[in-house]
């Protein structure tokens, strides 16, 4: 993916006569992290969601890294209620059987406990909010991704759960493509040597 | 939390549960046994304690396990039928809207049509020995593919989004994000479905008169004014409607709880 990048080309996206993006242009080069801040409706996760593929540009662009595996967090978590936290995180993993399925569930357990979340047979519906969203966390930063989409990941979360979850994700940022969208801007400290960016007035600007 | 010498409130709660509702069994089996004591006519009813000796006297002969072991294979063949048509039958509807469309008269109508009609109708395309397999399949068959069919339109629109960005396409996402939405509205209508197909099917027995079922058993019963034979085969019918259904509820539970536990 060197080389390559997530682009918006003069993108313009409403939602009935509400216009959000007027224009917008961004170039996300690959390989390093990029925060997205900016106030609450400004558009954000709609640019998350117009790079992702979820939504599509009523006018312009959207340029992706040629067979990008993606991950991402929502704003919701989006977890299946009735399966156990392991199940979920593995959710992108469908396909593993095994040996290599029981070597994937020695590291979802290490990383369960690595975040403080409890490692039982509980399906995820029995979890509180904040454990849930560790696990929608978990799910996108163990996929077996090239770029990693968070939607305001950890929103609602304490700051010593903050230290506890950023401590056992940060190293698997290294080397992949992320866009954290937030409207904290504590949270490009988390991250090392982002690049940032503020979304607000239907466009994107690099700070 | 209970301290010691204390009960557990919880199970004093079930333990008063039961003893009301066997007090209440137990009230109407009294009451039964006095009004056969009173209308003392044999024909017309006979009380529960000649009804056990009946039914124990039937369940010492070869003929009533044969019976009930053919009435239980077609009916739960019947059942089986229809539970899996239902199911493939709503997975293609959901896909396509065609079909979905095509299928709602037809559904309709086979929750619509009382089961006598269908009883009689089906006699003159199959044998009376099938007629119970197809009775139960037309029973089930609506009821879990109205249910799968609600199942699957109830599946979150924000998982499949997600499943998307994954990139979990095909049968993994069948497995994982559509199943896990399903599953509780299959076990419900499977329940359900069970103990309508196992009536019905009786029933339809009971109009073809296939050899050595319970269906024909209840007609020679009434035909020959053999009350009690009738009344424990009626027991019997029950009896096996209770077993057949809790042990599927359980079996489906223990499956619901072991596919929901697993690492």
């Amino acid at each position: 993916m060197s080389g390559e990048a997530f682009e918006l080309r003069g993108v313009e996206k409403s939602y009935g006569d509400l216009s959000v993006l007027s224009g917008a242009t961004a170039r996300f080069e690959a390989g390093c992290a990029h925060v997205l801040m900016g106030p609450s409706g400004a558009g954000k996760t709609t640019v998350l969601r117009l790079l992702a593929g979820l939504e599509a540009p009523d006018a312009g662009s959207v340029a992706c890294p040629a067979g990008a595996r993606l991950a991402m967090t929502f704003q919701e978590d989006r977890l299946l209620d009735n399966l156990t936290a392991t199940a979920n995180v593995r959710l992108p993993h469908a396909r593993l059987r095994g040996a290599a399925l029981e070597a994937f569930l020695v590291r979802e357990r290490a990383a369960l406990a690595a975040v403080g979340l409890p490692v039982d047979c509980r399906p995820v519906r029995e979890l509180s909010g904040g454990q849930r969203r560790r696990v929608a966390i978990l799910r996108c930063v163990l996929a077996d991704a090239d770029a990693l989409l968070f939607d305001e990941p950890l929103k609602g979360m304490d700051d010593a759960t903050i230290a506890q979850v950023m401590d056992y994700v940060t190293p698997l940022l290294a080397g992949k493509t992320v866009l954290w969208v937030t409207h904290d801007p504590r949270e490009k400290d988390l991250l090392p040597n982002p690049v940032l960016w503020t979304v607000r007035d239907g466009n994107v600007f690099k700070l | 939390m209970p301290r010691a010498g204390e009960k557990n409130p919880e199970t004093g709660g079930r333990l008063r549960t039961w003893g009301v509702r066997l007090l209440a069994v137990a009230f109407w089996l009294a009451a039964w046994q006095l009004a056969a004591w009173a209308i003392d006519a044999r024909i017309i009813l006979v009380g529960p304690l000649e009804v056990l000796a009946r039914l124990g006297e039937l369940a010492a002969t070869e003929e009533f396990w044969l019976s009930v072991a053919t009435s239980l294979g077609r009916i739960g063949l019947g059942f089986l039928a229809g539970v899996v048509g239902g199911v493939l039958l709503a997975a293609l509807a959901s896909r396509v809207r065609a079909v979905r469309e095509l299928l709602a008269p037809v559904m309709g109508a086979l929750k619509a049509v009382p089961v006598a009609s269908f009883v009689i109708l089906v006699l003159l395309w199959v044998s009376s020995s099938e007629l119970s397999v197809v009775i139960s399949w037309i029973m089930a068959l609506p009821i879990v593919y109205t249910n799968v069919c609600e199942g699957i339109a109830q599946t979150d629109a924000g998982l499949l989004e997600m499943a998307d960005v994954f990139g979990l396409t095909g049968l993994d996402r069948v497995r994982l994000v559509y199943l896990s939405r399903v599953l509780p509205y299959f076990r419900a209508a499977a329940s359900l479905a069970l103990g309508l197909s196992w009536k019905a099917g009786i029933a339809a027995e009971v109009i073809g008169l296939p050899d050595l079922t319970i269906g024909e058993h209840l007609y020679d019963a009434k035909v020959y004014l053999d009350t009690p034979s009738l009344f424990a085969w009626t027991v019997a019918i029950v009896v096996v409607s209770v077993v057949l259904t809790a042990a599927v509820d359980r079996a489906l539970d223990a499956g619901l709880r072991r596919w929901e536990a697993r690492p």
